[in-house]
């Protein structure tokens, strides 16, 4: 009857001495309690947190020592602030902020310890069960010959040349990486995956496409990693997930049919909206990396998604939103998880094709490159056309009749390799740019399809080394005397601003970030 | 009403003025070709070459009616359109108290002028498309957008026969450009009298 699976993760000292007292008394703990011991509530990071819910947990009860009374010190205000921000996640995420709960207790509160437990129990039997349903690892297959040497030549890596031009384009060497993209394609065709090097290397790689860019042989070798990911993936391989992991997990969890998210509670009020339009506006992940980076980054990558809106409001365009949207799956995809890729794919394609509407409007890089190209090229066909903002806007703002106000900064700006180079779109973020009337504008010196990327994608292998390389791409923005660093994608002002953060050189890198649809919202006017 | 008024009504007299290789010759006839092929609607064509042609001074008058035209010549226009200063200053003073004005943005500079008028970069957009010569066929479209004396169906239909064989799809491309940005201004008039000129919130 009890099929209710509530997690109490459960601090070690004080907490865990009430608890003691409730088994050794024989209290009727709610038998859908699974308690989990650990060393501290502080401990328990976001990406935590959220694995319970992504295997399926209805609730999860986060029970520590009161403020104060914490051994290490600082482990409640820590767990506050992850709680804090957790909660709000699973608002958007459609599973309700109050399936986790923080409390504290100390040793002698067994009493009112069983008391919130009863309660949380009956609270989350009231809220049901969790509609995210866990997507157990396949079981992990045998990493056949065959496999392997047939994503070598689906990808005509076999035609490599040994010439080192990629190696010697790769931002990850150049940072000082014993990495080397020739090598890593030399050792795969001979037929090694597993050594630890090669582990190493293939989640390292930041899928830029740089090299693939100079290749003389055309190795697409972003493409190849990708395939490379999932094949170590099928067989359980360690992924290298920055983050905990916490990213996969939660688009993993938007792969349950179930959730019915409530993604755009937020929006202000007076962005206009008509669900019956024929434009779809997709919005990507923004919301849930506000919400995840507030603390440590705190920055604003919703602004994209506003502003995007107020844009189009501008020029009368009132899109129909997906209420229930998931992520494009572009992050899965890229690292590794291939089969909840195209179940996001097809959720998403089937709820926009339920719309009716004749065109999808994304502002999003990676979602414009996923939803253009790789859900057609994974056979999830989506029968509408799919628009980048960037070109949307260009089209209307020539149309004539709007101008732009000065803006007294001078600017540069950082490529987004999915469409500057993915979909050789770099001349697009450009025309726009040149729009606007800033103090000055100049370019850095990698730029277009040669830009550097801002460190990191799919939320994998991010280490010493991505960080040498954002040092390097910020000194370069800082060369060219600009003080205003445009960026078009969500995930370029993520990285670059953790860059920032750096303890020893934060002040030097330190340089104000602003997306494009920021700049033109802010200036764009009727003449 | 009385139905002399109704057709005086709806009368419009038209005057295009420019320099000679504008095209200007050109735009008229395909208003007046619109408007009687296209829309069903009388309409006369009278050309003026100043005596210094071929780079000099020139225009078009266009006269068109839902009744018989009995006068060929434009007395005092519903709309002018001024492609040269010197056009400008010639005709402005004949331009109806109500009558809309359309200038080339570059090429004209209306000084202290008191009244409303519309303009347009026209010959800067035909360069942007590749032709200066398509600066007529901007105007026009600007003209059909803003002042919607004819029909667009209509006009497009007159542009295509009317433009050198092998430049329609260009040239169709140059209305359109000139059509979007009269709607344009609209809506930019329209927004700035409802005080939203920039983005909301
Ligand atoms: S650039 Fe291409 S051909 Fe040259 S070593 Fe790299 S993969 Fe091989
Ligand atoms: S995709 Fe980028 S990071 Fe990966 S090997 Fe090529 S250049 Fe290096
Ligand atoms: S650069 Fe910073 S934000 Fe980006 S993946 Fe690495 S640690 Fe995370």
């Amino acid at each position: 009857m009890n099929n209710y699976n509530v997690i109490l993760m459960l601090c070690n000292w004080g907490a865990h001495s009430a608890y003691q007292t409730l088994q050794d008394t024989g209290a009727e703990i709610p038998p859908e309690i699974s308690m989990v011991r650990i060393p501290c509530t502080g401990r328990i990071s976001k990406s935590l947190l959220f694995k319970a819910f992504e295997m399926g947990a209805d609730g999860v009860a986060l029970v520590g020592c009161e403020p104060g009374t914490c051994r290490y010190g600082s482990g409640t205000a820590a767990a506050i602030e992850n709680t804090g921000d957790m909660r709000e996640i699973l608002d958007l995420l459609g599973l309700g902020k109050d399936r986790l709960r923080l409390a504290t207790f100390l040793p002698d509160d067994s009493e009112p310890l069983l008391q919130f437990l009863k309660d949380f129990c009956s609270e989350i039997r009231a809220l049901g069960k969790s509609p995210v349903k866990h997507v157990k690892a396949a079981k992990p297959e045998p990493a056949t010959k065959k496999a392997l040497s047939d994503i070598v030549s689906s990808h005509d890596v076999f035609a490599c040349q040994d010439c080192g031009k990629c190696t010697s384009a790769c931002p990850l060497t150049l940072a000082g990486k014993q990495f080397s993209p020739r090598a890593l394609a030399g050792s795969i065709i001979a037929g090694d995956i597993d050594s630890p090097e090669v582990q190493d290397d293939i989640w390292a790689c930041l899928t830029c496409g740089l090299c693939y860019d100079r290749c003389p042989s055309a190795v697409n070798f972003p493409e190849f990693i990708r395939d490379l990911r999932h094949f170590s993936k099928q067989r359980n391989l360690d992924g290298h997930e920055a983050h905990g992991g916490f990213f996969q997990s939660l688009m993993r969890a938007m792969t349950s049919s179930g959730l019915k998210a409530r993604r755009w509670d937020w929006l202000p009020d007076n962005i206009r909206i008509d669900n019956e339009s024929k434009i779809l506006f997709f919005g990507g992940c923004a919301p849930y990396f506000d919400i995840f980076f507030r603390s440590h980054l705190g920055v604003e990558t919703c602004n994209i998604i506003t502003d995007s809106l107020r844009l189009l409001n501008f020029f009368d365009i009132r899109p129909a939103l997906l209420q229930d949207e998931r992520c494009c799956g572009h992050d899965l995809l890229w690292s590794g998880d291939k089969d909840n890729f195209l179940k996001l794919a097809r959720l998403n394609v089937d709820l926009i094709h339920s719309l009716g509407v004749e065109e999808v409007v994304t502002a999003c890089p990676e979602c414009y490159r996923t939803l253009v190209h790789d859900y057609n090229e994974y056979g999830v066909k989506l029968n509408c056309k799919v628009t980048h903002i960037y070109d949307l806007l260009e089209t209307e703002i020539d149309k004539g009749a709007v101008d732009f106000k000065k803006i007294d900064k001078k600017l540069t700006f950082q490529d987004p390799c999915r469409l500057s180079r993915f979909e050789q779109r770099e001349d697009l973020p450009r025309m726009l740019l040149k729009r606007l009337k800033p103090g000055g504008f100049q370019e850095m010196s990698d730029k277009g399809s040669a830009a550097i990327c801002c460190g990191n994608s799919a939320w994998t292998g991010c280490d010493s080394f991505s960080k040498a390389l954002q040092v390097k791409r910020l000194r370069q923005a800082k060369e060219t005397g600009s003080n205003l660093l445009v960026t078009a994608c969500p995930k370029c002002q993520i990285h670059l601003q953790c860059a920032m953060e750096d303890p020893f050189l934060g002040e030097e890198l330190k340089m104000e970030m602003m997306d494009l649809t920021g700049l033109l919202a802010k200036t764009i006017y009727w003449e | 009403m009385t139905d002399k008024q109704k057709k005086k009504k709806a009368k419009k007299e038209v005057i295009i003025t420019g320099f000679g290789g504008q095209g200007i010759i050109m735009a008229g006839r395909i208003i007046g070709m619109s408007a009687a092929l296209g829309d069903h609607m009388h309409s006369v064509f009278t050309q003026s070459y100043g005596p210094e042609s071929r780079g000099g001074a020139c225009s078009a008058q266009v006269i068109i009616s839902d009744a018989q035209i009995h006068y060929p010549y434009v007395m005092r226009p519903d709309i002018l359109i001024c492609m040269s200063q010197g056009g400008y200053d010639k005709f402005i003073s004949e331009i109806k108290q109500e009558g809309i004005l359309l200038i080339e943005r570059d090429l004209v500079r209306p000084g202290a002028l008191k009244r409303n008028f519309f303009s347009i970069p026209a010959t800067r957009m035909a360069e942007d498309l590749g032709r200066k010569m398509m600066a007529n066929i901007i105007m026009v479209g600007f003209c059909v957008s803003v002042t919607k004396v004819i029909s667009k169906d209509a006009a497009l239909d007159s542009v295509a026969k009317s433009v050198p064989k092998g430049t329609e799809e260009v040239n169709i491309r140059a209305f359109n450009k000139g059509y979007d940005y009269g709607l344009a201004i609209l809506k930019g008039r329209g927004k700035k009298a409802a005080g939203q000129t920039g983005v909301t919130g």
